[in-house]
């Protein structure tokens, strides 16, 4: 039997200062053929942060923040270490609306030593997608090397999270705030 | 764009002028073959002369959403089957979404529909015959995430307008676009909102007098709303409206903080309005403030939020306004649309605005002064206030010399009360879904959500303002199961007249005939109920999630009904937890059609 209750001791901290939080369930976020550079060991983990849908509430930036249903926790200010980032996505976090992402939590894999029934209510909901070992490691080692810790979001992470498809990174680029518009009468 | 069956459009086409001519002396007939090509302000006033078409989003200019068409009526209604359905697009994810949903009302104009999907794409169908056939889709490429990443509450297009030979339509990422009927081809497009600034659209346009009125979304993300009029013609802005006002304007004394709250004060306006040509008055609806849920972060009632407005459709003046919720700490919009009816009064006719808010209340207001008639609650549970002032129609614990409101204070949200469980919860009430409203009847439906939600209170500061990003002082959870109900209240008296209560919230909204309401439930079901009783005559379950309002008209001189189904919005992403059944609900996109 799997375990991904690498310490219990974290587990309990985890628990803390979290607002509940629904996560739509389903399908594929968008802008997931992003660019980097191939060179980056974790680009297989930057997938997987948007075929996961974690951008859906800790947003492509990984700050979290408010939302209508609640806040998600910021990965820019955590200080999770790789294997409870690891533990988190595989188990999800009881009573909050961390989903789960591995096949079987708490039924033939243990998390945080309790099972279905142990979590009862808490059971978090299971997330849009599943993922293999490798993925959850892959994302974690992502968020380690690129969110965790990474102050401010900036237009360099943007594009390289995005690509140059989108009008999403404008708002990142220096003097950007003074520079939008509204109400000009010039066509797209 | 794509250009789909251009034989099959010509074909119908030719087959219209057959029928018109085969009609002989039938001169309505041919009268709507030959005025298929322009629409005109003549036709918007007068869509009584065309019943078997849906002209406007909300059917008429007083937002009726009524048909006098009665093949289907409640002595056969039982018979009704789905005549032809048809796969639409627009369920991708983008942004914080992971699908798209359908929440618009098609329209009908001589045997052609018109509806979108919830990234803008629009298509028109040919309805002829007795089946749907696509004949053009135009997708205007909206930039997915860019927009996606700051609706607050889905992917979502309410619908079109139409005018002359072009359809009007939006995008999430804030263009207005004109394209053309025949053809499917892009003529010019505007933008108006700007995702920078969070703003985006949802909502479907409003035809005045060769203007497309334009409302926006972003409240939740530190806005200052508007409502912006463009010029069909030149394609320029002819006026535009903050529902927040400027510094030294009337009502920014409201704003009586020193955060410089009102400039991201909320105050959206994303549900189309209604238009009384009689005073040239545009009466629409403008949502919650923002922060949502800190009010102590903007002490003062905080106009021009939560209150109808009612603007001169020339200039975009502001005539009256109407405040529902004053210092709103609970998210309890007034975006809804305003309902314009006349019933008889004591001396003459009384010209009324009906209002069907989040906070619970129905609001009858005067709409040549702007004040209070009555009001009711409408929902099965208000803990919020004890009622309403039956002279002012404020809540009566509302104190004017008070900066911050508190109401009932126990079940408040407030830097005092971090976490309470509000009735009607954020949602409702009644939200965008629109009412309907039977003259003959003179019965008024509402489409509600019977709830109530945990609110959580997070304090705000000025550093927390930032581009793009939440501004709601807050979040909610769902610890209590939602239901809803379709509730007909009696306009001449003001009173609750029937409620049907259904098991999950109504998300789509109300059609009214003579003798019968249309309207559906999220986990799938279309139903037509008896007018006055509000007793079920007819169900048919779509296996969707029904989150858009029905809507009739005929072609070829039969009736059908039309829906689109297709659940996305707010709901499954913030709320599905007070309905957990609706979790195993599929994304989907998809347009019913019925008839007997």
């Amino acid at each position: 039997m799997m375990a991904f209750n690498a310490s219990p001791a974290a587990t309990s901290i985890l628990l803390v200062s979290v607002v509940a939080l629904n996560l739509s369930m389903s399908g594929l976020a968008y802008g997931q053929a992003a660019q980097a550079a191939v060179s980056d060991p974790t680009n297989a983990g930057k997938a997987v942060f948007s075929r996961a849908n974690c951008m859906g509430c800790h947003k492509w930036h990984g700050d979290g923040g408010g939302g209508y249903g609640g806040d998600a926790l910021s990965l820019r200010k955590t200080e999770l270490t790789k294997e409870q980032i690891i533990e988190t996505v595989a188990c999800g976090r009881p009573g909050t609306g961390m989903p789960f992402f591995v096949r079987g939590a708490y039924d033939t894999i243990s998390c945080y030593d309790m099972t279905r029934q142990d979590v009862g209510e808490r059971m978090p909901p299971e997330g849009g997608t599943f993922l293999r070992p490798n993925d959850i490691a892959a994302v974690a080692d992502y968020v380690i090397a690129h969110v965790k810790g990474a102050g401010e979001p900036t237009y360099a992470q943007c594009t390289t999270f995005f690509g140059n498809t989108s009008r999403v990174c404008d708002i990142y680029k220096a003097g950007a705030e003074s520079s939008s518009k509204t109400g000009t009468e010039g066509s797209k | 764009m794509e250009r789909l069956s251009d034989h099959a459009r010509i074909s119908t086409r030719a087959r219209l002028v057959a029928v018109a001519i085969a009609a002989g002396g039938m001169l309505a007939a041919a009268s709507q073959v030959c005025a298929a090509d322009e629409v005109t302000q003549e036709r918007l006033l007068n869509v009584g002369e065309e019943p078997g078409n849906w002209l406007h989003h909300h059917q008429n200019y007083s937002a009726h959403r009524f048909s006098t068409l009665k093949e289907i009526n409640r002595d056969n209604v039982k018979n009704l089957k789905v005549a032809w359905t048809m796969h639409l697009g627009g369920v991708e994810g983008g942004g914080i979404w992971s699908h798209g949903g359908l929440e618009g009302t098609p329209i009908a104009e001589n045997g052609f529909l018109y509806v979108t999907d919830g990234w803008g794409s629009v298509y028109k169908i040919d309805a002829h015959g007795g089946r749907g056939v696509l004949v053009w889709k135009m997708d205007p490429k909206t930039d997915r995430d860019w927009a996606g990443a700051v609706a607050c509450c889905g992917v979502d297009n309410r619908g079109v307008a139409l005018w002359g030979d072009l359809v009007i339509s939006h995008t999430l990422d804030g263009r207005l676009i004109a394209t053309n009927k025949e053809t499917g081809q892009v003529a010019w497009q505007r933008t108006v909102a700007d995702p920078d600034k969070s703003e985006v659209i949802t909502g479907a346009p409003l035809i005045v007098k060769n203007m497309a009125i334009t409302g926006v979304a972003g409240a939740e993300y530190g806005i200052r709303g508007w409502i912006a009029a463009t010029d069909l013609t030149t394609q320029k802005e002819v006026w535009r409206t903050y529902t927040i006002p400027g510094k030294g304007e009337a009502g920014s004394e409201t704003w009586k903080d020193s955060n410089n709250a009102a400039a991201s004060g909320g105050g959206s306006t994303w549900v189309t309005g209604s238009y009384d040509p009689a005073t040239d008055t545009i009466i629409w609806g403008v949502g919650n403030p923002g922060p949502d849920w800190d009010s102590a972060y903007r002490p003062g009632d905080n106009l021009y939020t939560d209150s109808s407005l009612a603007l001169d459709a020339t200039t975009g003046k502001i005539k009256w306004h109407y405040q529902h919720t004053p210092n709103d700490p609970y998210d309890y919009d007034s975006v809804a649309e305003n309902v314009l009816v006349d019933i008889p009064g004591p001396s003459g006719p009384r010209k009324l605005a009906l209002e069907a808010n989040r906070n619970g209340f129905a609001y009858a207001i005067d709409r040549t002064t702007g004040k209070f008639v009555w009001g009711v609650p409408f929902v099965k549970k208000v803990t919020w206030t004890k009622g309403l002032d039956p002279e002012t129609g404020k809540p009566i614990e509302y104190d004017p010399n008070k900066p911050v409101q508190t109401y009932i204070a126990s079940v408040t949200p407030s830097r005092t009360n971090m976490e309470s469980d509000i009735c009607p919860g954020n949602m409702g009430g009644k939200n965008w879904p629109p009412t309907a409203y039977n003259p003959d009847l003179k019965l008024w439906y509402v489409p509600v959500i019977e709830s109530c939600n945990r609110v959580k209170v997070e304090v705000m500061t000025p550093e927390k303002l930032k581009p793009r990003e939440f501004w709601t002082g807050g979040g909610t959870s769902q610890p209590f199961k939602i239901t809803g109900s379709v509730t007909a209240i009696d306009v001449t008296t003001g009173k609750i007249a029937q409620k049907m209560e259904t098991p999950f919230p109504n998300l789509g909204g109300m059609l009214a005939t003579p003798d019968l309401v249309f309207t559906g439930q999220p986990s799938g079901e279309v139903m037509a109920l008896d007018a006055k009783s509000l007793q079920k005559l007819w169900e048919f379950n779509t296996g969707g999630g029904v989150n858009a309002p029905p809507m009739t008209f005929t072609v070829d001189g039969k009736q059908y009904i039309a829906i689109l189904v297709g659940l996305g919005g707010a709901w499954d992403k913030w709320f599905i937890d007070s309905t957990r059944e609706l979790k195993k609900i599929q994304p989907g996109s998809m347009l019913y059609v019925f008839a007997l």
